[in-house]
């Protein structure tokens, strides 16, 4: 016999979650009609706009679409921004939805775009406030289509929040996942999945190829996702070399 | 959504519920009910509604439905063909998914519980008659522990230890009569890294903290092998000075900048935790300057550490030679504590690169020289010897949250790993280091190969820990999880808190531990400030022991309330009185 030292009545301290309910608008016209937007987590703004606050920010940024990719710049703490740094289109892939528009591949790009840091955020400013603002805000440009980058952890979780805000307002979204478990507890309608790092979420910084077809297949997948919460794993593996 | 047949059967004493608009004729079945698990969320915001003379699922599988039926809401008898004569008082009135583990009451233990464990072989446990909710269980009497029980020794680390009076910048280090004199030549030496573009180094005596400090990068303890290898043999070491390395690049960004600590140091540190500087601790400060821009990049963060190594491997050169009476002498043994169940400790450091990363196994003690940095090896679960890790066997480069990352010091003074290897009711195996990887993949990947690593260990219980929050919440559930799928009781233990909040979870994490230690629940950018405790440290070998054992840990409540776990350390200090 030896000693175990044991107590009645303890309790577990942490809540572990479960998936919110379901919000789901399914794409109801061809893309090649539809207005299409972007939002990020990944902290992307202007170079003129104020720079997030890099430990936890719930404000955002009016992307204007018509805004040279060279005019954009990362405010992120959460993540190395090296790949951004090269190329803004890893995280927001504002180049490749104007080159999908010239093609006819989408209808338009939606006038405004969004930025926001996502990053050690506040959950409750991102649903009450952020998710409910852009959603509006895009409904009123009669977007169709909006979708998502995360960038860290809670970033994705951020992010998450925003699209269903969206998703609630009619909008038909899809995050572009590197941690799609956490979009996926958290609640994400559609989830496309690259193999991707945490930085470089819509491709591999200059690969235009790379990025194209993720954005492509993400667009495809709004239009054949059945069911809230579904995952498509993308063919397309990119190694960030720290 | 409907539910599998599974979850129907563990769900049986739980509302019934139809997941859709369901018509007149229908058999209820686990393809027409919600899922309870998801109820909480449901009711929470506002989709759905539970009803008193609600039906549980026991009493609507099978039976008809007399009219065309509404989602979302109670079935009640009414709405079936069958009669249903429900017992009443019997019924819950909200979900009781979170409560029905509660299953020990004053009225259940009448005379003896008898509790088999498993996990071990030939224990069992007689509890006292009689004894209420909170109370502690001393699952031995007196004389059993008089009995000999054979320990294996596996190897003694010896800490000399001396006193720190005073602390000079010279032009040659040096330790004599407690006056430590730090070589500001050695400035020279450390500009040679790449990437470095400035070193100062002053001193801030105790009295002197409401000085402006860059962020906190790093609180560094002073020591150095003597004799033998990292982790065996012996080690000089100083107490009452430390070192603190800050950082910024030429443009005056703060370096691995998620959240920095920039500001006055009295305010900027939580002093006496076990990685910060304690209150009266004389702090040698080395301030470093990189390249712009490399501040988020894996090289710029790793070259200030480099530079600071430079300057502290002459103070521990010096230290070697040192031949005066120690202070202190501390014996630390690695012990196999044979026929004591078996457990380990799994720390999940942060691992995705940049600034996020750390140097396993230096060659001197809380060193950079000589390790391997886990980013490099995969991430992959690497074991160190308890003794290894109280000798200094990581070295911090992490970046993230100020608050809740782990400093180099943390691990020299890891409150878990002095207490489990100093508690005589258990068999510490070895300490796992695993990394939180960046990319989704590795991450499953570190997580599998950690499962099997604790599986080959035969072990009977094991705490999971993660610094930071977010990403590597991912890592920390799917660590719990492959350790959980082995059969072995996990505990996890992580700042979570309201800012932290889990974002994935499973089964498995039935028994967490929360480190927060801000009044709001947020990550408070003020150093060390929510990391491991000794009172987190405590708690956490209770609530394993306890689970270890078989006893119910009760379900979390569904939002971080800082009384939950007051009311656990009230049960703990008890314990350990």
């Amino acid at each position: 016999m030896m000693k175990l030292t044991t107590a009645v009545g303890l309790k577990s301290e942490i809540f572990v979650p479960n998936t919110p309910p379901a919000v789901w608008s399914p794409l109801t016209k061809p893309l090649a009609e539809c207005r299409v937007a972007f939002a990020t987590a990944g902290g992307i703004h202007k170079k003129t706009q104020k720079p997030f606050n890099l430990s936890g920010d719930s404000t955002y940024r009016i992307i204007e679409s018509d805004t040279p990719s060279d005019e954009l710049m990362v405010s992120h703490g959460g993540f190395d921004n090296s790949d951004i740094n090269k190329d803004v289109n890893a995280m927001f892939p504002i180049d490749r939805l104007h080159e999908l528009e010239a093609d006819g591949f989408i209808g338009s790009v939606a006038p405004q775009l969004f930025g926001f840091m996502g990053g050690g955020g506040n959950v409750k400013n991102f649903k009450e406030k952020v998710g409910p603002e852009i959603a509006d805000l895009l409904k009123k440009e009669h977007v169709d289509v909006c979708i998502i980058t995360g960038g860290c952890g809670t970033c994705h979780r951020s992010a998450t929040i925003v699209e269903r805000a969206i998703e609630a307002k009619g909008i038909s979204t899809c995050i572009i996942a590197a941690l799609p478990p956490i979009a996926r507890q958290q609640g994400a309608p559609r989830i496309t999945a690259p193999h991707v790092p945490i930085g470089s979420n819509a491709g591999e910084p200059n690969n235009i190829k790379m990025q194209t077809s993720i954005l492509k297949d993400t667009l495809h997948f709004v239009e054949d996702a059945e069911s809230f919460g579904s995952l498509k794993v993308l063919p397309y593996e990119y190694r960030h070399n720290v | 959504m409907s539910i599998t047949q599974e979850t129907l059967k563990k769900h049986m004493k739980d509302p019934a519920i139809l997941c859709c608009l369901t018509q007149k004729g229908t058999v209820i079945g686990a393809e027409e009910l919600e899922d309870p698990t998801i109820f909480p969320d449901m009711i929470e915001s506002g989709l759905m509604e539970v009803t008193e003379d609600g039906l549980l699922i026991e009493d609507v599988v099978g039976k008809t439905l007399a009219d065309d039926a509404d989602a979302l809401k109670s079935i009640t008898a009414d709405m079936l063909v069958e009669p249903v004569l429900p017992e009443i008082e019997n019924k819950p009135v909200k979900p009781v998914t979170q409560k029905n583990k509660t299953a020990i009451t004053d009225s259940t233990i009448k005379d003896n519980i008898h509790l088999e464990i498993n996990e071990l072989k030939g224990l069992s446990l007689d509890l006292p008659a009689g004894f209420s909710l909170g109370q502690i269980v001393d699952s031995g009497s007196s004389n059993e522990t008089d009995e000999t029980i054979e320990d294996i020794d596996k190897g003694e680390l010896t800490h000399f230890e001396y006193k720190v009076n005073e602390v000079k910048i010279g032009h040659e280090s040096s330790f004599e009569n407690g006056v430590l004199t730090v070589n500001e030549n050695k400035i020279a030496d450390s500009l040679k890294i790449p990437l470095v573009k400035k070193v100062s180094i002053d001193v801030i005596k105790p009295e002197e903290r409401h000085v402006y400090t860059e962020t906190i990068m790093d609180v560094v303890p002073i020591a150095t092998k003597v004799e033998g290898v990292l982790g065996e043999g012996t080690s000089n070491i100083l107490k009452g000075a430390v070192f603190m390395l800050t950082g910024i690049d030429e443009a005056g960004i703060q370096i691995h900048e998620f959240g920095s600590s920039e500001g006055f140091l009295d305010e900027k540190m939580a002093f006496d935790r076990p990685g910060a500087a304690d209150e009266k601790d004389i702090i040698i400060r080395v301030h470093v300057v990189i390249e712009e821009n490399t501040g988020m990049e894996r090289r710029g963060p790793f070259a200030a550490h480099s530079a600071l190594d430079v300057i502290m491997q002459d103070v521990r050169d010096s230290l070697k030679k040192v031949r005066e009476t120690p202070n202190a002498t501390y014996h630390y043994q690695d012990i196999y504590r044979k026929g004591r169940p078996k457990v380990v400790l799994v720390k999940e450091i942060m691992g995705q690169g940049a600034m996020h990363d750390n140097v396993l196994m230096p060659t001197e003690p809380a060193g950079v020289l000589g390790g391997q940095k886990n980013v490099d090896l995969g991430n992959v679960p690497v074991v160190l010897t308890p003794n290894e890790v109280r000798d200094g066997g990581i070295h911090a480069l992490t970046c993230i949250g100020p608050a809740t990352k782990e400093m180099t010091r943390h691990y020299f003074r890891e409150p878990l790993v002095h207490a489990l290897a100093d508690d005589e009711e258990l068999n510490l195996m070895g300490v796992v280091f695993i990394g939180s990887p960046q990319v989704n993949d590795e991450k499953m990947y570190v997580s599998r190969r950690l499962g099997r690593t604790i599986g080959a260990m035969d072990v009977a219980g094991a705490i999971v820990t993660t610094e930071g929050f977010g990403n590597n919440h991912i890592d920390f559930a799917a660590n719990i999880e492959a350790i959980g799928k082995q059969g072995v009781p996990v505990v996890g233990v992580s700042f979570c808190a309201y800012q932290g909040q889990l974002v994935v979870g499973n089964q498995y994490m039935d028994a967490m531990v929360e480190i927060n230690k801000d009044a709001e629940g947020f990550e408070n950018e003020i150093a060390a400030y929510s990391s491991i405790a000794e009172e987190d440290a405590n708690r956490a070998i209770l609530m394993l022991k306890t689970k270890m054992a078989g006893i119910p840990i009760e379900a979390p409540e569904r939002k971080w309330d800082a009384s939950i776990i007051n009311a656990n350390q009230t049960i703990t200090n008890e314990s350990v009185e």
